[in-house]
């Protein structure tokens, strides 16, 4: 298992279900419970988190704000993350769609720079609490 | 005609006064402050005779429009020493604002011991001796209150904490259930009540004569569009993420973040924050109920519904609301994970009347200071139902407040600005939060900074969230705080009206069609800014200066985990955000 690397991911809310779901093999230490899972996961050399999202098998429409290492790396309507690639170590937090972070309550947090670089090119550079359309 | 009641505890007498001119347009904390900048002496003792309290029911309070049952009470604080508004959603503002009432001031103190309570009627306002009911628990009196005076009638209590004049004492009104759980809760107003002997304002609106209205199309044209904004987005919509998960949805949010204070701001993220998130209590209720439990409104007319209450392992109610702040204040900032602890240390404050973020920001700095280990949660329900309860004087150490407990213990990790505890959001990981905590005329509170859509705030130029200088956009969000606070709204509104500019254009709408006024975008920041420059024209006087307008100084040298942050936000920028203004 020496091309593996160590990953921790947290799924909070429904999709917590999906803890449950992923490979035995791939699976270091895991504890799903109804509202939260936590799992330690060994995962390919060269991952991203569009790879670990088919592993769990996360439909992209449940998935909401996602962090990586503590930064803001995707939102509901702005999912930046899909080629990021995961590193030994790396903290995931995959919340579900229903999640929210309003602006004034992340302005001035840490941010990955892909979504860094998408909220830069927006209009409104990223200072709405929502980029979902309704009943999206 | 709306009126001010003016009522004098020295003598227990109650007049009615016509608004004066300059007030017509002002309500909420619009009014609060302005009677208070206008007839206070900012340097009183916050609980001498010459401080006052001042309810004002919001703009839009009483009428149809959605969420706005908010009613603001403002005084000199005995927790800051600065001016304070704190408001509350609950049916008694509504009340108060239906018998055409603008406004009720509190003034004078009585020379006697003793107890009072102010009914206030369609027949007017009459005081009753309230002994009886002094010294009690909240839980356990509030059904003889309602017995007494009626099931329909709102209540504003204070709790043992107010009346031993403790500083994290708030004011208590009643739900839609009649449960003592609405608070006024921050800056110790509950204190001021109790200097005063003022135990209880009860309101009943029966017949009274209702919200007057100057064009009731351009309202209803108004609230529609409030009320589409409001149903439609999706953190405020029926089944969406404060219906489902409460204010508590933030919990796993700011945790991974790294910005979730935990044992008194020692680090940015806790082990046990997934068990205690919104989530959390979804699913536990569910668990235990065996049925899906979506949040209530904490006051009629609310569509957002983001009121939450948690059930025991009998399936019994433990306590109704555990709002994201309360779940972090006596949660991770005091190293405790678990549910049915917080729920029992939330009903407490709730029984004494105290404000539950400072309570929480009290024990953390207790535990951080030896006094218990961090997690010991029967030290922490034993300071609050035996420490505080009986008034002992490691009680009354408490009682005052975080950094009045910090200095007591020679505790340098007072996580205070003005002297009010920093609510659940750490200012080295999240630096707005930081900037609006530093120069809040309110000290530290996470409610004065909200947004309005980004196009009103651009007046003069581009929003820029990555801008070196981010100055203006807090100045922005203070204002645009200020007018929400007086318009009567609930703040959340504030998390639609961001995206959904028509919204926005609701919330104007509804109040010139209440007022007759032809306010637009423009006028909302204006009018903010002459709320926000009465309040700090009242602070600058009270003594306070820039040298204020900052977070505690361990903040600059201690780094934050998980990232290892430190405040780094320059004193020139914080400077700035009112030095044009």
């Amino acid at each position: 298992m020496s091309d593996r690397m160590t990953v921790e991911v947290w799924l909070y809310g429904p999709i917590s279900r999906y803890g449950k779901e992923i490979d035995e093999e791939l699976v270091q230490d895991r504890r799903v419970e109804r509202s939260y899972a936590e799992l330690h996961l060994r995962l390919p050399e060269g991952s991203t988190v569009a790879h670990l999202l088919d592993l769990l098998r996360l439909p992209p429409e449940e998935k909401g704000i996602t962090f990586i290492n503590g930064k803001l790396a995707a939102m509901p309507g702005v999912d930046t993350d899909r080629d990021v690639e995961l590193h030994d170590g790396d903290r995931l937090g995959i919340s579900h769609r229903r999640s929210m972070w309003p602006f004034q309550y992340r302005f001035g947090a840490s941010l990955d720079e892909t979504l860094k670089d998408s909220f830069r090119q927006r209009k409104d550079r990223g200072i709405h609490h929502a980029y979902t359309k309704p009943d999206e | 005609m709306a009126e001010i009641l003016r009522i004098n505890m020295t003598d227990r007498t109650a007049t009615y006064e016509e608004v004066p001119e300059k007030y017509q347009h002002l309500a909420g904390r619009g009014l609060t402050s302005t009677i208070l900048y206008d007839e206070v002496d900012p340097t009183c003792h916050p609980l001498g005779p010459n401080n006052k309290l001042v309810f004002a029911p919001g703009l839009l309070t009483g009428s149809v429009a959605p969420t706005t049952a908010r009613v603001s009470v403002g005084g000199k604080s005995p927790l800051t020493g600065t001016i304070k508004e704190s408001n509350a959603g609950t049916g008694w503002g509504q009340q108060l604002a239906r018998l055409g009432i603008k406004a009720i001031v509190v003034e004078g103190r009585p020379e006697e011991e003793g107890w009072w309570g102010l009914r206030v009627t369609k027949d007017g306002a009459e005081f009753f001796d309230a002994d009886e009911y002094a010294g009690r628990s909240l839980y356990e009196m509030a059904p003889s209150v309602f017995e007494r005076f009626g099931d329909r009638a709102g209540m504003m209590t204070i709790g043992v904490a107010g009346e031993k004049k403790m500083a994290m004492a708030g004011l208590c009104f009643n739900d839609r259930e009649n449960r003592p759980s609405r608070y006024s809760g921050r800056g110790g107003l509950g204190a001021v009540a109790g200097s005063k002997g003022l135990k209880f304002i009860i309101v009943d609106d029966t017949d009274g004569p209702g919200v007057e209205m100057a064009d009731k199309d351009l309202f209803d044209q108004g609230r529609k569009k409030m009320l589409n904004a409001l149903r439609s987005h999706d953190i405020t919509k029926p089944k969406g993420g404060l219906n489902t998960y409460g204010t508590a949805v933030l919990v796993n949010i700011i945790n991974e973040a790294g910005a979730y204070p935990t044992r008194n701001f020692r680090e940015g993220r806790f082990e046990e924050a997934a068990a205690t998130s919104g989530e959390a209590i979804f699913e536990g209720n569910q668990e235990r109920l065996g049925k899906e439990l979506y949040n209530h409104a904490c006051s009629p007319g609310c569509v957002i519904q983001c009121s939450n209450t948690w059930f025991d392992a009998d399936g019994e109610e433990m306590v109704s609301c555990i709002e994201y702040e309360s779940t972090w204040a006596l949660g991770a900032n005091c190293g405790i994970g678990d549910l049915d602890t917080i729920g029992k240390l939330i009903w407490q404050c709730n029984d004494l009347g105290i404000d539950t973020i400072e309570a929480g920001v009290v024990i953390g700095v207790a535990m951080d200071s030896g006094i218990a280990g961090f997690g010991d949660g029967e030290a922490a329900i034993k300071w609050l139902d035996e420490d505080i309860r009986q008034g002992t004087p490691l009680g009354h150490i408490l009682g005052q407040g975080a950094e009045f407990t910090a200095n007591a213990f020679g505790n340098e990790r007072s996580p205070t600005v003005k002297g009010q505890g920093m609510p659940a959001y750490e200012p080295r990981a999240i630096k707005g939060i930081g900037m609006t905590y530093a120069i809040s005329t309110m000290g530290a509170d996470h409610t004065s900074g909200y947004t309005i859509a980004p196009e009103i705030l651009a007046v003069g130029g581009d929003v820029d969230q990555f801008d070196v200088d981010k100055a203006d956009l807090v100045r922005a969000f203070q204002q645009t705080t200020a007018f929400i606070d007086m318009s009567g709204h609930c703040l959340f509104i504030a998390f639609a009206i961001l995206d959904i500019a028509e919204g926005f254009e609701g919330l104007v709408e509804e109040c010139n069609g209440l007022l007759g006024t032809d306010w637009t975008g423009d006028d909302v920041t204006r009018i903010g800014q002459e709320i926000l420059d009465k309040e700090l024209a009242f602070n600058r006087t009270a003594g306070f200066t820039a040298a204020d307008d900052r977070v505690p100084e361990f903040m600059r040298y201690e780094p934050l985990p998980p990232h290892d942050v430190t405040w780094d936000v320059p004193d020139e920028t914080l400077d700035a955000v009112f030095k044009e203004a």
